[in-house]
């Protein structure tokens, strides 16, 4: 009963406010309330004229109207706080998956001050509710402001909701409103180093142990991290220091150009996504020249920071539904360039 | 541009309540200077310790939050709990009223203050501020207490606002203006619903507001009490005649009767009966004042008792008439009480009928300890053997008063064996309660019906000479004595030792000797020969007076009396309405203003407004504005998912297009059409369930 309630709510709190990357707060889109403070104290108020009346005290009387005409002018100035109040998201994050990727939203008071204003990420699916920040706008002000997203999974990460808050002057009225970004972060598969093509490790020494791997004596080896494969820990190293680590894994898996999805037989897609996005960041560290091949998408061998956000890009979106003209936009280095202008 | 880098889950933000964390100390100052503002009007009733014992307290939480000390534990908090608990206990021993629940409000502040540690603890303490600032005005109801309480709830509200922005710099100055303005803005629905709102009676019997003795008369009377009270200039009622002020030598004020001798104390004999307290002494009588009617306000002494003229009569109904001429309140004056007398129209008339004593009475006013002050029933036999006209004899004890070296004095040495032989016969020195005492026994020892009567005598005019003040050393003692045929009549011996203090006061009275008000430094009454200061105190009262009576005193009869005046003659049911009214048209004020600064904000062409609505509504069914896009494309694509309102569409964009690039041809009919394609639109899309989102 009440969660349909509660989506009944939510449904007629998304119509009301609709996803849009800039938002100005007014009339139509706060909501007010007392707070629990404020409910305490309108029970004080008619405790308070209970007892004027009871003692026949004019002056507890004039006393509770004063407070009573406070309370009230309260709910203008707590309204007035919040309204006029601008936000705008001016980057939508990007990041790997099972990290929190950083929006940057700009807020701006343009007429008026806009005090204390809390903005909070509500729970949403499983995640619980985050308080961001208090930041005040005086008038004029602008300010940025950095909302740290958790992203579970890749793809497109927006926000649902942030909620817009502010209780000020006196905590006993709470003023709200939600801000809908349209615009979405980009969130990469988390890049897992995909195991080797485990074929021989045999009792030989590490050396032998690397070669094994990686066909020179070269290899470098990087302290063992969640996520690598534990065959992969050099364990004849372990047992002599102690110390848990990995070859860092350098060597290619099929033509040495190409990194391709189906290189990983056996393995699930998204893992394949994750190897995917591994390799690719490993090679453009090392500066090599390679292609990716997902199906259904070639992406030609080349190199850069170009070349790196579209693979990257592509592994995000592998799959996914992308919605129709908007997502030109959603291009982080083109949102940067509309916000720079 | 500021750039802020924040860790969105860092734990150290606002907690999950949206407060701050750590109260400001800043905060903290207000909400003490709040809370040491509103515990003055108590501090001549908190027991001593409770005071201590807050600013302990309250320094501990002061050094704590400048980090010197720290606050103590759970242990020790509850150990100071117990301790402070049992302690207010024990001194308010059951008692109950609004006294000691007031003084349990400064104790729970004041233990609250090491529990002082989140935004919710200051609001806490700021509900239970604001509810005794509600009960100081109970104890405290002059302008200067009044602007003292009010002042402390505005600091409360200043350090709400300092809580609710604790980073904002310079705050204060700006929240005393926003609090000001508010209150400016509201000030007129405040002060309609102060004379509006119907002063409805009492819902429920209330506890009194305090039951604790006060400077004033009380109901025993030994030789000193009254030369105690004749030290403090604490007022003790004003009063307002219709007529003309009576002299001075007429105003006696009476108040109680003691008619039984105990050792040296005189009490009151004939028990009064007894009467519940009523809800509260409303009802003090409305209208202008007759010629022969007067209006007293009686500052709250905790007793029934209210002082009237002699030959009086009640006219307001919280006064209850009793035996020996006397008038009870309906409830003891636990907070300033304001009744209306009359006096008796033809004096003739009253003694048309015969009055007697019964046996008893007449037995109870001849009462005498069985010994003691041998020489004084001496001399009354004798004198009762050599004449038998009461009233002779009465006179020849004056006389005797005033031709013998008697002297009226604030420093009678004491007596204390057979005191009234004492007084009469070798030291000869004494207040106005050792002569009505020792009078009063003579005449029963000689056989006339005698008591002691304890009022107050005199009283000084206040500015313009429109009232009387009279003051806590205005406190007399007289005699009344029974004559057969005429009742009982008044003969005060003090009048006969010391004129000045009957025709003009006190003051004058004992102005050689130069005890007046010795001890009471800070009266503005022991420099009543200083004329600014007098001109000063007198003014101040005459605007208490004024407070007390028209804002003080504004109450259900006055606020009928009031609403008679004006035109409608409205009830306390029709008072309701007009309250109901004055506060749905404030909101509704208020809503305006707020609406109308919205508006500042919107666009100002119309046109424009109406595309915006469009756009809106578009958005709201699927169809999102991109940027750039040109009306025709809009209403084309919006068309494409609602074909049913295509036309409807593309006439809004022909519109629009008119507007913004037409031949300057737009019609006032075009631009209602405009808005009203909207509405239509809107009806259109919905007619075909489906499209939407």
């Amino acid at each position: 009963m009440t969660s349909g309630l509660k989506a009944r709510w939510n449904r007629w709190v998304s119509q009301r406010i609709p996803r849009s990357d800039s938002q100005r707060f007014h009339q139509r889109n706060i909501f007010i309330l007392p707070s629990g403070a404020g409910v305490v104290f309108t029970v004080l108020l008619v405790i308070m004229l209970i007892t004027g009346i009871n003692y026949q005290n004019s002056l507890i009387y004039l006393l509770t109207f004063l407070l009573g005409a406070v309370f009230v002018a309260a709910m203008h100035q707590t309204h007035r706080n919040l309204a006029g109040f601008e936000l705008t998201l001016v980057q939508p994050g990007e990041g790997f998956a099972g990290d929190e990727i950083p929006f940057v939203l700009r807020g701006s008071s343009p007429r008026d001050d806009a005090i204390a204003i809390a903005f909070t990420l509500p729970a949403s699916s499983g995640v619980a509710r985050r308080t961001i920040d208090t930041l005040t706008f005086m008038e004029g002000d602008t300010d940025d402001l950095t909302v740290l997203v958790p992203a579970p999974r890749r793809g497109l990460q927006g926000i649902d909701r942030l909620r817009v808050e502010t209780g000020f002057p006196f905590g006993l009225l709470k003023a709200w409103s939600w801000m809908r970004p349209e615009g979405q972060g980009l969130v990469y598969p988390r890049p897992i180093t995909p195991p080797l093509t485990m074929t021989d490790i045999g009792e030989g020494d590490e050396s032998a142990q690397l070669r094994a791997a990686f066909g020179h004596d070269h290899a470098e080896i990087r302290p063992w991290r969640a996520g690598d494969m534990i065959q992969r820990v050099l364990w004849k190293r372990y047992a002599r220091t102690g110390e848990m680590v990995i070859a860092k894994w350098e060597g290619d898996q099929g033509s040495p150009h190409w990194l391709d999805f189906s290189a990983f037989p056996g393995a699930e897609a998204e893992l394949r996504l994750s190897y995917l996005t591994a390799q690719v960041l490993e090679r453009d560290t090392a500066g090599q020249v390679f292609g990716l091949r997902l199906p259904g998408q070639v992406i030609e061998p080349d190199s850069g920071e170009l070349h790196l956000r579209r693979c990257l890009r592509a592994l995000a979106l592998f799959g996914i539904h992308q919605p129709g003209t908007a997502d030109a936009s959603h291009l982080p280095s083109a949102q940067s360039a509309r916000a720079a202008v | 541009m500021r750039r802020r880098e924040l860790a969105g889950a860092a734990p150290a933000g606002p907690s999950a309540k949206g407060y701050p964390e750590k109260l400001s100390s800043r905060a903290l100052l207000w909400l003490m200077l709040a809370f040491a503002i509103l515990v003055t009007p108590q501090w001549d009733r908190l027991p001593w310790w409770l005071l201590a014992l807050c600013i302990v307290l309250a320094s501990w939480r002061w050094l704590a939050q400048l980090g010197r000390v720290r606050l103590p534990g759970r242990l020790i908090r509850l150990a100071i709990m117990a301790a402070a608990i049992a302690v207010y206990v024990a001194t308010v021993k059951g008692r109950f009223s609004v006294d000691t629940a007031s003084s349990f409000f400064v104790l729970a502040v004041g233990l609250k203050w090491l529990e002082t540690r989140t935004a919710r603890d200051f609001y806490v303490l700021f509900f239970i501020l604001v509810y005794l600032a509600t009960v100081n005005f109970l104890f405290q109801q002059d302008i200067g207490w009044a602007l003292l309480n009010l002042t402390g709830v505005t600091f409360l509200f200043i350090g709400l606002q300092v809580l609710n922005a604790p980073r904002l710099k310079g705050a204060t100055w700006a929240s005393w203006r926003r609090l000001g303005v508010m209150l400016l803005k509201t000030l007129p629905i405040v002060v309609l619903l102060f004379v509006f709102f119907p002063r409805m009676p009492p819902l429920w019997s209330v506890p009194l507001v305090s039951n604790q003795a006060r400077t004033g008369i009380s109901d025993t009377m030994t030789p000193g009490s009254i030369s105690d009270l004749a030290q403090s200039s604490e007022r003790a009622f004003r009063v307002t005649f219709g007529g003309k002020i009576p002299s001075h030598r007429d105003r006696y004020w009476r108040g109680l009767v003691l008619d039984q001798l105990e050792g040296e104390t005189w009490v009151q004999g004939l028990r009064q009966p007894f009467e519940r307290a009523g809800m509260v002494n409303i009802d003090g009588g409305i209208g202008a004042l007759e010629d022969d009617e007067y209006d007293v306000l009686l500052e709250a002494t905790n007793q029934r008792w209210a002082f009237a003229l002699d030959g009086s009569m009640a006219v307001s109904g919280n006064l209850v008439s009793m035996d020996g001429d006397l008038f009870r309140l309906r409830r003891p004056a636990d907070t300033a009480v304001r009744y209306r007398l009359a006096f008796e129209d033809s004096p003739e008339g009253v003694a048309s009928v015969q009055p007697v004593l019964s046996p008893s009475e007449h037995r109870q006013y001849l009462q005498l300890p069985i010994k003691g002050n041998p020489r004084t029933r001496a001399l009354a036999r004798q004198w009762a053997s050599e004449m038998d006209k009461p009233l002779e004899l009465a006179n020849r004890f004056l006389q005797r008063l005033k031709t013998d070296a008697y002297f009226y004095t604030l420093r009678p040495p004491t007596m204390p064996e057979d005191g009234i032989d004492a007084l009469l016969f070798d030291v000869r020195r004494g207040f106005c309660a050792h002569y009505a005492g020792a009078m009063t026994f003579f005449l029963r020892a000689a056989g006339i019906p005698a008591r002691v009567v304890v009022g107050y005598q005199g009283g000084s005019t206040g500015a313009g000479d429109e009232y009387l003040i009279v003051r806590q050393y205005d406190a007399h003692a007289w005699v009344e004595v029974w004559l057969s045929g005429s009742g009982w009549v008044r003969v005060d011996p003090t009048a006969a030792i010391s004129p000045e203090r009957i025709e003009s006061g006190l003051r004058d009275a004992v102005a050689e000797e130069g005890s007046f008000l010795e001890d009471d430094w800070a009266s503005p009454q022991r420099y009543g020969d200083i004329e600014l200061i007098q001109w000063a105190s007198l003014r101040l009262d005459m605007l208490n007076y004024q407070w007390t009576r028209w804002v003080v005193g504004y109450q259900g009869q006055s606020q009928m009396n009031l609403m008679s005046r004006l035109p409608g003659n409205l009830t306390l049911r029709e008072l309701g309405y007009v309250t109901a009214g004055l506060i749905a048209t404030a909101l509704l004020v208020a809503a305006q203003v707020t609406a109308a600064r919205q508006h500042r904000g919107r666009p100002s062409d119309p046109v424009r407004r109406s595309v915006d609505r469009w756009q809106r509504l578009l958005r709201r069914h699927g169809v999102k504005p991109v940027t750039g896009e040109t009306p025709e494309q809009l209403a084309r694509r919006a068309s494409g998912q609602y074909p049913q309102a295509r036309k409807l569409l593309h006439a809004f964009a022909a519109l629009v297009n008119k507007h913004y690039y037409g031949a300057g041809d737009m019609t006032p009919a075009d631009r209602r059409a405009l808005k009203q394609l909207i509405p239509a639109t809107r009806h259109a899309i919905k007619s075909r369930p489906g499209g939407s989102r």
